[in-house]
């Protein structure tokens, strides 16, 4: 048995090829997966070289790059694409930040009332994104919202402030909401990547007679490098596809000044029904993300090994 | 524990110590104050929530913005319904089809597993808005649009590569080991999964569920657009849309709304939060 159980690679990669079982299994993933995602993204690249609209009764006909010209022309899809990138990297930026301080602030407080504690500071991340988004549209009202009337009466502003209403405040104030639902994110990971730094690393530091801040950058940061970048890019890749914050904030106006490119690929499929040209500018934006999402599986790799 | 100087009695009121606690107690106040306004807000008469200078508690608590969503024109109910029923309903095709798939991608080694393997990862991070005009077309063609069904089907395009991930890497911590013996007595990989492997990975499976469960909660841009009947909506669609009407002045009616949206969810997220670290971390990065 003992050759059975010693599992060299050659030995197993023998059996596979014997083993129906195992390709069978993941066929029912790979005929869904092919359906209702490598179908739809097939349609889209077809769709984008067409004059498709869903309010047009002539048949579609081929353009060419016709969609693709005009978006290079197109100044609210570079500004989406601007607002995007400023949208996902600012609150991503921010909420690692904010969740590093937290993991380090709480590190090493043990016994039940800490664990309540942790608990209460992870809840913003249970709070679905639409019901972020309409309590901080509470929340912003220019008359009567809580957040002018406590900064009003600090003295800390002088008039109620318009926060969603001005195309210069309103995609800040998304993204302070946005940084309140995802800082818990990054505290839960980086609580639990410093839990694993072995303890003797630490003693050996303490040894040395590090300090609090030496500890920090020279022996805590270090191991913490690579959940950061994971975790961040995770939710980079999760905030490019937000929708239903900024949808239910602000519709990406006032004008389009909160528009991301989710934003307005939906409006432009489903307000103007332009399919054709939706689909030039997702297609553009998969190659974006696909790009993302190799840097994302360079640094797996490099983790894993 | 790890030894803490910080922590131990004799420092407790040190300046060190003092920065700490007026530090965490900001970061729970910028953490409930939300929350807390919420909550307080859905117990209080349309009027007082639409105060010029906001109430810290509500003055006269009522619970009629709750019973309101019973009664009200709007189904609420059936959108509490539906919700329920479509997440549930994708949690469960998803796991049920990702944990075969799982099992093979962790126990075959040969070249295909590495790249279908990264092909499913890659599925996980498109764009769902890019897939959603064809979604839409293909749901159009199979009647299946304004229909949970089709709903279920548009959840399935990132709850699926989800589960594949998070659930294969609860199936690598099962060692190889503890299949041999059903491999000897000659039983077929399927009953070695069914018998051996499901049993060993069943708090995987739930945690991986109560995900996928929680992003279709999340998701407000497929039912917006698969969904035209407002009786067939699913909750955060429905705030959205009845927003507009009902709740444009009535923000204590929208709290509770609200509230009764972030209920299901949070049970869910407190229920598998101590395994959720594990299926983030290890689900994304165990890959290769």
């Amino acid at each position: 048995m003992a050759a059975e159980t010693t599992t060299t690679e050659v030995r197993v990669r023998s059996r596979a090829r014997h083993e129906p079982w195992l390709d069978r299994m993941v066929l029912p993933t790979l005929v869904v997966m092919a359906v209702v995602v490598g179908y739809p993204i097939v349609y889209t690249i077809a769709l984008s070289v067409q004059n498709y609209n869903l309010l047009d009764f002539r048949p579609a006909a081929y353009v060419g790059a016709a969609n693709y010209t005009k978006l290079a022309g197109d100044p609210i899809f570079w500004g989406s694409l601007a607002n995007t990138a400023i949208y996902t990297f600012g609150s991503v930026g921010v909420s690692a930040l904010l969740g590093l301080a937290l993991a380090l602030l709480m590190e090493n407080l043990g016994g039940a009332r800490f664990r309540a504690i942790r608990a209460l500071l992870l809840t913003p991340w249970a709070v679905p994104f639409v019901v972020v988004a309409f309590l901080f549209r509470y929340m912003y009202l220019q008359n009567g919202g809580v957040i002018n009337a406590v900064l009003l009466s600090t003295g800390i502003i002088d008039a109620p402030v318009p926060w969603l209403n001005s195309s210069t405040l309103a995609l800040p104030a998304v993204m302070v909401a946005n940084v309140w639902a995802m800082a818990p994110f990054f505290f839960l990971l980086l609580s639990a990547a410093l839990s694993a730094i072995p303890n003797e690393v630490i003693e050996s530091a303490r040894v040395d007679r590090a300090g609090t801040w030496g500890m920090i950058w020279h022996i805590k940061l270090p191991f913490l490098r690579n959940p950061l970048l994971i975790s961040s890019l995770l939710m980079v890749i999760s905030n490019f596809n937000d929708f239903a914050k900024i949808w239910a904030m602000t519709q990406g106006g006032p004008g389009y000044s909160t528009s991301t490119l989710v934003v307005y690929v939906y409006r432009l499929a489903f307000e103007r029904f332009e399919f054709g040209y939706a689909s030039a500018v997702g297609v553009i934006w998969l190659t974006m993300l696909m790009v993302l999402a190799w840097i994302y599986m360079r640094v797996l790799r490099m983790e894993s090994r | 524990m790890k030894p803490n100087l910080q922590s131990s009695r004799a420092g407790w009121l040190s300046p060190g110590n003092i920065a700490r606690w007026v530090a965490i107690g900001f970061a729970l106040l910028w953490s409930l104050a939300p929350i807390y306004w919420m909550l307080s807000t859905s117990f209080k008469t349309e009027l007082e929530a639409a105060r010029l200078d906001p109430t810290l508690w509500p003055e006269a608590p009522t619970i009629a913005n709750y019973s309101g969503l019973m009664g009200t024109s709007l189904p609420f109910v059936s959108f509490f319904v539906n919700t329920v029923m479509s997440c549930l309903l994708t949690a469960i095709v998803c796991v049920v089809i990702a944990t075969p798939a799982a099992y093979a991608l962790s126990r075959a080694r040969f070249r295909l597993a590495g790249t279908v393997g990264y092909a499913i990862l890659s599925f996980r991070m498109l764009p769902m808005v890019v897939v959603l005009a064809p979604l839409y077309l293909l749901l159009l063609n199979a009647k299946l649009l304004d229909s949970g069904t089709g709903l279920v089907v548009g959840f399935t395009t990132f709850g699926l590569p989800f589960a594949v991930w998070m659930l294969k890497s609860f199936v690598d911590a099962v060692p190889i080991e503890v299949e041999e013996a059903a491999r000897v007595d000659g039983y077929p990989r399927w009953q070695i999964l069914l018998k051996v492997v499901v049993p060993l990975i069943m708090p995987g499976i739930l945690t991986t569920g109560t995900f996928v469960f929680m992003e279709a909660w999340n998701n407000l841009i497929y039912p917006l657009t698969f969904i035209t009947t407002i009786e067939k909506q699913t909750l955060p669609a429905a705030l959205v849309l009845t927003f507009t009407g009902q709740f444009k002045t009535d923000w204590g009616g929208m709290m509770a709304a609200a509230t009764i949206t972030t209920l299901p969810l949070m049970i869910a997220f407190f229920a598998v939060q101590r395994s959720m670290v594990r299926g983030l971390t290890s689900g994304a990065v165990a890959g290769a």
